[in-house]
């Protein structure tokens, strides 16, 4: 069943990818489409019915290699902790296939699209039930190639192009320091396989290392390398600058990858190491600072972007911040649950915006949306859901899981732990204003669209350049001249109602097991608590106003976002007038991005170029390659000058070769 | 009285002269209407003595008072020399019609140094070593002018007499010198003087016969008659040049080093390393210069030589059994690429720039490919036979701890890959010439079962690396 | 007796040897060769050697010297054209030359028959008997023990016949040539016409 689970996805991968052409886009769709569809299907079902003693199974498929001491296996490691990630992954894409079968009707290279969606979740899938961290980083390797792929999907556009390569190499900066890790990992344990380090953590705890210069605990050094990893893919503070340009991707991309599944591959990471990690306080620390700053800073950019994906990117950044916090202070099982659970809800905003730019016939800039409720009625509800789950309304799936974190953050003792609850309780704030700013600019209001037609104008001012050809691949948009948005194909629809059951009914169904009473029976083993970590008792015994305040942030947020943008629709702008530097600066991204231009960007295209010009070009060719060849062309001009074709010099070229031969016979040889 | 002298070692040389001898009768009488017939009657008298060499199944046997000798190697070297005899022999009778050079002599000369190149290899005596070499010799400078009407094909027919006279002389001076100081002219009775140390003659005489070989391989620095006779003799005669008579005169070379000097194996392997040294490395540079296909192969078959006496450098069982394999392998490249130049004709005229080459591909694509797999093979890239042809000889010598030998020997073999591509890159993506004539059907049999052999050999190397090697153990 | 003839016969070969090289005059070349021939085959007769004495008379100098002196007189050599480039090489030349010939006198200087050789040079060789001439004796080892290099050695001079047919040799139109077949067929019939011939009026 696991084997069918993980490589139903490759077979559809294949299928589509090879013969694609051969086929034609339907079967291809209906082929990854159905395929994925099993998967998720048996995915649940092994989720119910699991019962493996001891919690845990193990599945060898085959020796992948062996050299020396170092054996890698490929192997399924099946667990609570595989089979939540496994219905995560599976379910959300099998709806997101049913989905873009809607959204991407008018795509000529469809084949390609499924075939990529299909590989996609194939990686993904190898990664979560990797049984080793070099089976891992395969999975790690292949999500971050078909993230590439698919962000670069419409390649014809230059930021396309630009934006998936800015994804893939700010991820390799990630990947390079995961690929550390495992190799200390694997200096320290002589194994890469799960089952061989684990047990041997606690032996190796003041174990040092030396590393740049200095010593370091090896334990932490370990973990702060694979954290590293965890924070290029789950676009943490400092690694997080190319999910908001991942957008350039079809929304269904962004859905799947850029907020339920690759993005959170981080944090599945750190709570598979949990018992690793667990035994580092220092490298836990850096994961709550780091989570807290992320869900902070993203919060603030969200608050003043007017692109619909763009907002919703980077509330997905923000809440991985959440999760990373949850992981930080040990409780690894809050950090899943808002994975499982943001899954849900942060799939069926980006799946929702896909259905109000597909009705806007690709607009995505709120300022020209409005009023949306009336022609979209049913999208406007789902949103509405998605948007009361993800600010955490009570008894949402939101709720129960980020309410948990924000309680585990202030009763942690961790170093940063109450930085952290500050942080994460005005952002919880900052959520709910900018959640619901979106809902109110694009389904409420006056409609700002009709007088315009939609998207072929000028762009305002404050549009950052780099996004300024975001409209240009409207290739494909060219259904009529029908003004007026209309509501999505059922195809669309559909996946959008079963993913509000989950956005609402997740985390009161589940949450006794994620992180209540049946604990344990849930988890079986398959986190690891360190045996003076209580954090979850500590939770439910936090002072009634901790308990209170995200409930509070979130009413205030939406107030400040009803009263801003339904009672007076002038006041954001006034504002923004009035405090020109704070909006630039927020507009703007904190600048990250022309920091890191200034920064690395540069520099490394001028040392490209020098290395290009003179490092490669005059010394290397020089010496190299021309270098040599020149003077073989020399060497070989003087000995056919040689050949001068006289007998009589050839007789002499005989005759000296034999004096020669014989003097040196004669006195210099071995005789 | 002495005894009937023993002839049965050498019957197949006693058919192949008694064929040639009635072949020159029938010639003298018929005059060139026999020249058809003597043609066919030529190559069925080299083949039926190509299978009673072969049925003599290698058997060790010493005819004429210790003079001639038939053994593995002399079995296995011969097979190989006929082949290569009967390949060129079949090749050369349309090009010649075509440019006039109709001469029934032509096959009798071949057959004459076929019979001189079997002396060769079974010579067991430094004066049936130096008969079987002039035999050889005089019938090929007789062939190289026998266009003789063409001032180039004069001139080179010329230039190799004066030159190959000159060595001769030398091979005989060193000879008489050895004769002077071991009293003996019988390899094993050298091998017996010079057991205990070899007196300064005898060194000295060896050096002199060395140098006179190493003129027949066409070795640096005693091969400067070879580019010039490959571009004037008619292609033919120059695939004839490059093929047999080079492997006879290896098949000797390694006898006399092997059999008559073991003793004294430091002093001629420094020479060995030597000219091995400096034919790899003037081979490879010199033919970078070359727009004359001819000229180029002959460049090329100098570097070859050079790689083939790697092997020998090393002096062992494996090294000997490294020239084996290496000539052979060469034998068939070298026919196929001589194959690919004499299908070289266009408008009913010989051409043989390298330029006239380009884009092949499109022209004649199977061509292109059979020089392209000759030129592979040449370059020594995997998995083509060349590849082994090299590998062996580098391992035997790197077995024998010469590794400078082979490191110089890979750098030159790099530089030589060079030449050998550009001929690739020439015939598949430069802009095509005009289209090649139909090609004569025999040369197309022999360009294309050397390809097949050459494309081929990797997947059953075995027998001839076995054949090899069971050659080489029959001289130690 | 027998020295003294040896050193004038030796004396005479090594002189006319170094004229063959060193006359200005191509055809006196010839006839020091020619000299040097004849005292090579005194020296043999001292040795005993008569059959091949007589031999070198006969074919050497009968033969090929004297064809060689036909050729050189029947050629427009311009020899002095010839020594200019011998000029120009003549430094380095001369300095191989010497190389060569100190290595020589090393070598020969070294020379010293080791009793084993001696042994195999005995072993291997028989005795000279004294009941054969010289012509018998050679003839019984050349048709029996040599038999192999003899017979090899007649090929190569068929090779050197046939080569020098091949490159030489030419039906030249034009030419008359004798027919003996046709000349001795000829009748009086067709070789003889009676003509009457008129007074005072010719043929």
């Amino acid at each position: 069943m696991y084997q069918a689970i993980v490589f139903l996805p490759l077979i559809g991968f294949l299928i589509a990818g090879l013969f694609g052409r051969l086929i034609g886009a339907r079967p291809s769709e209906i082929v990854t489409t159905s395929f994925l569809a099993v998967s998720a299907v048996l995915s649940w079902v092994a989720f119910f019915t699991f019962d493996a003693p001891g919690g845990m199974m193990r599945i060898q498929i085959a020796q992948w290699m062996q050299a020396g001491d170092l054996v890698v296996d490929w192997a399924f490691r099946i667990d609570r902790l595989t089979l939540v990630m496994l219905v995560v992954v599976n379910t959300v894409s099998a709806l997101v296939h049913v989905y873009s079968i809607g959204y991407m009707h008018e795509d000529p290279s469809r084949p390609r699209f499924f075939a990529y969606l299909s590989l996609f979740t194939f990686a993904m899938l190898t990664l979560v039930t990797s049984d080793n961290l070099v089976q891992m980083f395969f999975g790690w390797e292949g999500v971050g190639l078909a993230s590439y792929l698919l962000i670069g999907f419409w390649y014809e556009k230059k930021s396309a192009r630009d934006a998936a390569m800015k994804a893939f190499i700010v991820n390799r900066v990630g990947d390079f320091g995961f690929a550390l890790g495992i190799f200390l990992v694997f200096v320290l344990f002589g194994s890469v396989a799960f089952d061989a380090i684990f047990p041997r953590v606690g032996e190796l705890q003041q174990a040092t290392f030396r590393f740049i210069g200095f010593e370091w605990n090896a334990l932490t050094l370990a973990c702060l390398l694979l954290f590293m990893g965890a924070m290029g893919k789950s676009a943490q503070f400092l690694l997080h600058t190319w999910l908001p340009d991942a957008m350039e991707g079809p929304t269904p991309v962004s859905a799947l990858i850029h907020a339920a599944t690759m993005v959170t591959a981080g944090v599945f990471m750190v709570a598979r190491l949990s018992p690793i990690f667990e035994w580092s306080p220092t490298a836990l620390s850096v994961v709550v600072i780091i989570g807290a700053i992320t869900a902070f800073f993203a919060a603030t950019v969200g608050l003043v972007q007017n692109d619909i994906k763009r907002v919703i990117a980077y509330s997905t950044c923000s809440q991985l911040g959440y999760m990373f916090v949850a992981l930080g202070v040990g409780a690894y099982s809050a950090g899943i649950f808002h994975l499982f659970t943001h899954a849900f809800f942060k799939a069926l905003l980006f799946l929702g915006s896909g259905s109000v730019i597909h009705a806007m016939h690709h607009e995505q800039d709120m300022r020209k949306m409005g009023g949306l409720r009336k022609y979209i009625p049913f999208t406007a509800a789902m949103m509405t859901i998605g948007t009361l789950a993800l600010t955490g309304f009570p008894f949402t799936a939101g709720y129960f899981s980020k309410d948990a974190i924000i309680e585990t953050a202030f009763a942690s003792h961790r170093f940063g732990a109450a930085t952290a609850f500050v942080l994460l309780v005005v952002a919880a704030g900052m959520t709910s204003f900018y959640s619901w700013r979106l809902y109110f600019m694009t389904f409420e209001g006056a409609p700002r669209w009709a007088g315009g037609g939609h998207g072929h104008d000028h762009h305002h001012a404050d549009a950052h350049a780099v996004h300024g050809d975001e409209h240009a691949h409207h290739g494909h948009d060219d259904h009529g001249h029908d003004h007026k948005p209309h509501e999505s194909p059922q195809t669309m629809l559909i996946p959008l109602g079963l993913l509000a059951i989950g956005a609402l009914l997740a985390g009161f169904v589940f949450k006794d097991g994620f992180i209540g009473e049946r604990f344990d029976a849930f988890w079986a083993g398959a986190l690891y608590i360190a045996k003076d970590n209580h954090i979850l008792h500590e939770m439910h015994e936090v002072p009634g106003w901790v308990k209170l305040s995200p409930f509070v942030m979130m009413v205030a947020g939406f107030l400040v976002a009803y009263w801003f943008y339904m009672l007076r629709p002038e006041l954001p702008k006034r504002l923004a007038e009035s405090q020109p530097l704070l909006y630039r600066f927020l507009l703007n991204k904190w600048y990250f991005d022309e920091l890191y231009d200034v920064l690395f960007v540069r520099p490394a295209r001028w040392l490209g170029t020098f290395l290009w010009k003179k490092g490669d070009g005059a010394v290397i060719d020089g010496l190299g390659p021309d270098g040599v060849s020149a003077r073989v062309i020399d060497v070989t001009n003087r000995v056919v000058r040689l050949q001068t074709g006289y007998v009589y010099h050839y007789a002499f070229a005989m005759l000296l070769g034999v004096a020669a031969l014989v003097t040196w016979s004669m006195f210099g040889g071995a005789h | 009285m002495l005894p009937f002298p023993v002839l049965a070692p050498a019957l197949p040389e006693i058919i192949l002269v008694v064929g040639a001898l009635c072949l020159v009768l029938l010639g003298a009488i018929q005059g060139d209407g026999a020249r058809r017939a003597i043609q066919t009657l030529s190559v069925g008298l080299l083949i039926v003595v190509l299978g009673l060499v072969h049925l003599s199944g290698g058997k060790q046997g010493v005819g004429f008072e210790g003079a001639f000798i038939a053994d593995g190697f002399a079995q296995l070297m011969k097979v190989f020399t006929l082949i290569a005899s009967i390949a060129t022999l079949l090749m050369s009778f349309q090009w010649l019609e075509r440019e006039r050079v109709e001469r029934y002599e032509y096959s009798l000369l071949v057959l004459l140094a076929t019979l001189g190149m079997m002396m060769m290899i079974s010579a067991n005596d430094l004066i049936a070593l130096y008969i079987g070499l002039e035999l050889q010799s005089l019938a090929l400078y007789v062939v190289a002018a026998i266009h003789r009407d063409n001032s180039k094909a004069t001139e080179a027919g010329l230039k190799y007499f004066v030159l190959g006279a000159l060595s001769s002389g030398m091979l005989l001076y060193g000879a008489s010198l050895i004769y002077g100081f071991a009293g003996t002219t019988s390899f094993s009775g050298i091998a017996a003087v010079v057991k205990g140390g070899a007196p300064l003659g005898v060194v000295i005489g060896l050096v002199f016969l060395l140098a006179g070989m190493a003129f027949k391989i066409s070795a640096v620095p005693f091969h400067m008659w070879t580019p010039d006779v490959y571009e004037g003799a008619p292609t033919p005669v120059a695939a004839f040049f490059s093929a047999g008579p080079k492997m006879a005169a290896m098949a000797m070379f390694v006898r006399v080093v092997i059999t008559a000097f073991p003793a004294i194996a430091p002093q001629w392997q420094q020479i060995v390393i030597f000219i091995s040294i400096a034919s790899m490395a003037l081979g490879a540079f010199a033919a970078i210069g070359q727009t004359n296909i001819k000229r180029l192969l002959a460049y090329s078959s100098i570097a070859n030589m050079g790689y083939a006496l790697v092997g020998l450098a090393a002096g062992t069982p494996e090294g000997v059994q490294g020239v084996i394999t290496y000539m052979a392998i060469y034998l068939v490249t070298t026919l196929g690429s001589f194959g690919c130049v004499l299908l070289m004709r266009r408008d009913g005229q010989a051409v043989e720039t390298i330029g006239d080459l380009a884009g092949l591909s499109r022209t004649r694509p199977w061509l292109a490919f059979s020089l392209a797999a000759m030129m592979f093979s040449l370059a020594g890239i995997p998995p083509l036979a060349g590849f082994w042809a090299k590998f062996y000889v580098f391992g035997a010598a790197i077995n024998a701890k010469l590794f400078a030998l082979a490191i110089i020997g890979v750098v030159t073999s790099v530089v030589g890959a060079y030449y050998y591509l550009r001929i690739v890159k020439l015939m598949y993506f430069d802009e095509p010439k005009p289209a090649f004539d139909r090609g004569d059907a025999s040369v197309n049999g022999v360009v294309i079962v050397c390809t097949i052999f050459v494309a081929l050999l990797s997947i059953a190397p075995a027998a001839l690396f076995n054949a090899a090697a069971a050659a080489a153990r029959s001289l130690f | 007796m027998a020295a003294l003839f040896f050193y004038l016969f030796s004396a005479v070969l090594i002189a006319s040897a170094f004229m063959v090289v060193a006359s200005r005059n191509p055809v006196h070349s010839v006839l020091y060769l020619i000299l040097a021939f004849v005292n090579a085959a005194g020296l043999f007769v001292l040795l005993g050697a008569e059959f091949l004495a007589m031999i070198l008379v006969v074919v050497y100098v009968g033969a090929v010297a004297v064809l060689f002196l036909f050729v050189t007189m029947m050629l427009d050599v311009d020899f002095a054209e010839l020594r200019q480039g011998f000029q120009q090489y003549l430094p380095f030349g001369a300095l191989i030359a010497l190389v060569f010939a100190a290595e020589l006198i090393v070598v020969v200087g070294a020379w010293a028959i080791d009793p084993s050789v001696l042994k195999v040079v005995q072993g291997g060789s028989t005795a000279i008997p004294s009941d054969v001439s010289n012509t018998q004796a050679i003839g019984r080892l050349l048709y029996t023990k040599y038999i192999y290099f003899f017979q090899a050695a007649g090929l190569v001079l068929l090779v050197a016949m046939i080569g020098a047919i091949v490159l030489t040799l030419r039906e030249r139109s034009g030419v008359k040539r004798q027919n003996v077949a046709q000349q001795v067929a000829r009748t009086k019939a067709t070789a003889m016409e009676v003509k009457k011939a008129p007074f005072r009026a010719g043929v």
